[in-house]
């Protein structure tokens, strides 16, 4: 699954919202396509555990209904968390998510991951070649990276890191890994990547699309009547247990 | 092999889903509990190999409707293949993951002359040894199919059996015998298993050659073993098999859609074309089975797309009801149907304008040659006052582009005949411009001619590169404004023409091609003409003589053998009309044309809107 470029993602979940039978809204136009968009871009070679689309119905649906059709009709590698109605009211995904956190799954040997964290969170500037639009050039990440947590243990270890998505700054995970290299960590020890989560970053807090469509954008469709209406659905990939 | 492979190699691959299988509706057998193993080799990249509807016919067909496994195999793209050869992984499956050298039965389809030199590089990746008589009881038996092996013998030292014909029709029955001749020696096993109708197995034969080249004799080695080889045919396409719950990949590929396989066979004629003779005759799917097959389909797989697929479409006698029921059901929920194939006749373009409401792109015409006394010759019956009806209707009705197909280097060429690709060319451009409020596109792709073996034009020479090279270039000169020539490459061409109608003398020369590196040449960009060249020289094999003479009619070919169902005659007939310009109609208009092929296979026409008026309805 991790292996999926984006395009192939939207194609499996039009064709899974097909055999489910959903009611989706078409839009106008020369080539009428599912109204399906998703949140962030999903880099080639990882997977995510919490990725958003939102989907607009032609008719409204019940949520309970919708969420049983759509996850017998996912391919098993993909798992359907929770499923939110919206009214259209809700601004894009793409123009709310502002952050996102990666794990790095690590194997021995590797630095203490305690010291490794102090040691970079103190530094001023972080530097790596990007790898987005200015491709070569130096790109100053440290004030993109909002916070990390470690976990190790004798054989094991585990990173997550929260940055920043979108403008002004936007953290690549490849660039993430370039860091990780740069200070202390081989190829060798990073055993898995993943994308945990995509957040709205208000302050201190990262709140999901979920919570933040809760609060301001669910007074419900089909309440004066009037379609259209969407849904919010979270899905998930498997992790490879080894 | 698997966590090997997702941890540390695909990362390093370009386009990874390629290796990963789980696709949807994949099955995945029981490995212990199966009868036969079979892999199932498609002698390409994954997104061509997936795209092939007989891989998803007999995929279904072995592990839905026997006990028996099949799993499946591509060629690995270059990148890949350079990575397993690094770190010693050898060709595997990708339903478990298992070496192809654990499999009873190894099948590659052949659609293509050049895929040879992939199936010789997927032998070598899988440490089986590539020649037949390399290979004893332990390695897989390597089989193939496909309209490639209509002329099996320049293959023959490669293979231990050809299966030739409808391969949903004997596949079973080949599986099985496969499974109560283990432990047979080799040899008795294949003649065991030549003993069906439609298996081939070269190593049971003796062939002799004259000092000038031609066929001497073939004969079998063994009493019980058949002189012909006939082709199986399928009767009736309602009873035959066909998947419900076709895979559905992850990675986009070639055709990506659902199929609806409408009829097999052709019966327009044309003297060129090699599947309008061997898959003779035509048999139809009845309209109850092709609705609930789209349904199915469409249910259990999601596509946004269905295409009816055959050698001509709109030729489907129930085609019109057939059209406007998949709109009115399907149309809604925006998915589109679509047509591989235009006729070029006006109803055709009525007929796409149906379909295509909304996405008016390219209309795809065949003329083939430029005047009508050459398409005389090759017996394509379309007028140029039908051709340009058609591209008037379809300029009429809001198209923008069009493409039209041409051959050169077709028998009784003249220079009228590329001036005439250009003035028809031009009289479409000026049909357009007229109708259309921008500029119209023109383009035509032009492809060399190429004799093939079962063809009426089995006897006749192939132009010479240097022929094809001076008709290109006479073309390219005429180019006008907004349209478009392409031309495919002529080097290709004449290896492709170089084994068509070649035989078991070739082996060495293909053998040669793959050890210098040759592979993917289908690809432009890894097709290497001078290593065939050079391996052509090393084995001391003319070309010419495959594709330079004008065969005799009392030529024995290396593929008599093999039992079409359509007499020699009849092909030498056709050749003769031919000669004299003078066309033969579709046998469903004007009756029977004698080709011998229904009392062969003691089928009759398999024509749903009946048998004689179903063309006239419609026109």
């Amino acid at each position: 699954m991790k292996f999926l470029g984006n395009l192939d993602m939207m194609h499996l979940m039009e064709r899974s919202l097909r055999r489910a039978a959903i009611p989706y809204a078409l839009s106008e136009g020369f080539n009428p396509h599912i109204k399906l968009s998703m949140g962030t871009v999903l880099p080639v070679g990882l997977w995510g555990e919490n990725e958003y689309f939102d989907l607009e119905l032609s008719q409204r649906m019940d949520i309970i209904d919708f969420r049983q059709k759509l996850s017998v009709a996912l391919p098993s590698c993909l798992q359907l968390g929770e499923c939110q109605e919206i009214n259209d009211s809700a601004p894009s995904l793409m123009k709310i998510i502002n952050a996102a956190s990666y794990v790095f799954l690590l194997e021995p040997p590797f630095p203490s991951l305690d010291k490794w964290k102090e040691e970079l969170l103190a530094r001023p500037s972080l530097t790596v070649r990007s790898r987005g639009k200015k491709k070569g050039l130096d790109k100053e990440l440290r004030t993109g990276i909002y916070r990390i947590e470690v976990e190790q243990s004798l054989n094991f270890g585990r990173v997550e890191i929260w940055v920043a998505v979108g403008e002004p700054v936007n953290v690549r995970y490849d660039e993430l890994g370039e860091l990780l290299l740069q200070t202390g960590f081989t190829q060798k020890s990073i055993a898995e990547v993943f994308r945990s989560g995509n957040y709205i970053r208000e302050g201190s807090s990262y709140l999901s699309p979920l919570e933040v469509r809760l609060d301001k954008h669910t007074s419900p469709c089909g309440h004066s009547g009037v379609p259209p209406c969407g849904v919010t659905i979270k899905v998930g990939g498997m992790r490879v247990n080894k | 092999m698997k966590d090997q492979l997702f941890r540390d190699i695909l990362s390093r691959v370009a386009k990874p889903a390629r290796y990963t299988g789980s696709e949807l509706n994949m099955i995945k057998k029981d490995w212990e509990q199966a009868g036969v193993k079979m892999a199932f080799a498609f002698p390409d990249v994954y997104e061509v190999g997936m795209s092939h509807v007989g891989g998803k016919i007999l995929y279904g067909l072995v592990n839905e409707k026997s006990r028996h496994l099949l799993e499946r195999v591509f060629a690995p793209w270059p990148d890949m293949e350079a990575i397993m050869r690094a770190e010693q992984i050898p060709l595997f499956s990708l339903e478990s993951f298992r070496p192809v050298l654990d499999f009873e039965v190894l099948g590659f389809s052949l659609q293509y002359e050049l895929s040879i030199t992939n199936v010789l590089n997927m032998l070598d990746l899988a440490g089986i040894p590539l020649w037949s008589r390399e290979r004893n009881e332990a390695h897989p038996l390597v089989i193939a199919g496909g309209p490639v092996v209509f002329n099996p013998e320049p293959f023959a030292d490669f293979f231990d059996i050809f299966i030739i014909g409808d391969g949903e029709e004997v596949l079973l029955e080949f599986l099985d015998k496969v499974e109560t001749s283990r432990g047979l020696e080799k040899v008795e096993k294949l003649k065991r298993l030549a003993a069906i109708e439609g298996v081939y197995a070269p190593a049971l034969y003796n062939v002799e050659y004259r000092e000038d080249g031609i066929l001497k004799s073939f004969e079998p080695r063994f009493a019980e073993v058949p002189a012909r080889v006939r082709k199986r045919v399928v009767k009736d396409l309602d009873q035959a098999y066909y998947p419900d719950k076709p895979l559905v990949p992850y990675m986009e590929i070639t055709h990506d859609r659902a199929v609806l396989e409408v009829m097999r066979g052709c019966q327009r004629g044309c003297r060129f074309c090699h599947a309008g003779i061997v898959y003779r005759p035509v048999r139809e799917r009845s309209l109850e089975t092709l609705e609930s097959q789209a349904r199915h389909q469409l249910q259990n797989t999601g596509y946004e797309e269905i295409s009816l697929a055959s050698l001509s479409s709109l030729d489907y006698s129930g085609i019109d009801p057939l059209l406007k029921g998949l709109v009115g059901n399907y149309g809604e929920k925006g998915i589109g149907v679509s047509l591989p194939s235009l006729r070029v006749d006006a109803f055709s373009i009525d007929l796409a304008n149906e379909v295509q409401k909304v996405r008016k792109t390219t209309l795809t015409l065949a003329p083939e040659a430029g005047t009508q006394r050459l398409r005389d010759i090759i017996n394509k019956n379309v007028s140029e006052e039908q051709l340009l009806d058609a591209v008037e209707a379809a300029f009429k009705s809001g198209w923008l582009s069009l493409k039209l197909y041409f051959m050169i280097g077709l028998p009784g060429e003249r220079e009228e005949d590329l001036e005439g690709i250009i003035e028809i060319l031009q009289k479409v451009k000026y049909i357009g411009d007229k109708y259309s409020r921008r500029p119209v596109e023109i383009r035509a792709s032009l492809a060399s001619f190429v004799p093939k073996a079962h063809t009426p034009f089995q006897w006749r020479p192939q132009n010479t590169m240097a022929e094809l090279d001076s008709k290109q270039q006479f073309l390219s000169r005429r180019r006008r404004k907004r349209i478009k020539l392409s031309f495919h490459d002529r080097r290709t061409s004449y290896l492709e023409g170089v084994i068509a109608r070649g035989d078991r003398r070739l082996a060495p020369v293909i053998y040669l091609a793959w050890q210098k590196g040759c592979k993917f040449d289908g690809w432009s960009e890894y097709f290497n003409f001078d290593n065939w060249q050079d391996a052509f020289r090393e084995s001391e094999v003319e070309p010419e003589f495959y594709t330079g003479r004008q065969r005799p009619y009392e030529e024995s070919f290396p593929w008599d053998f093999i039992d079409i169902g359509v007499s020699k005659e009849f092909l030498q007939e056709e050749d003769q009309k031919a000669e004299e310009g003078l066309t033969t109609a579709d046998c469903r208009q004007e009756g029977c044309s004698d080709c011998g092929i229904c009392l062969a296979m003691e089928v009759s026409l398999n024509i749903k809107g009946g048998n004689v008026d179903a063309l006239e309805k419609q026109i």
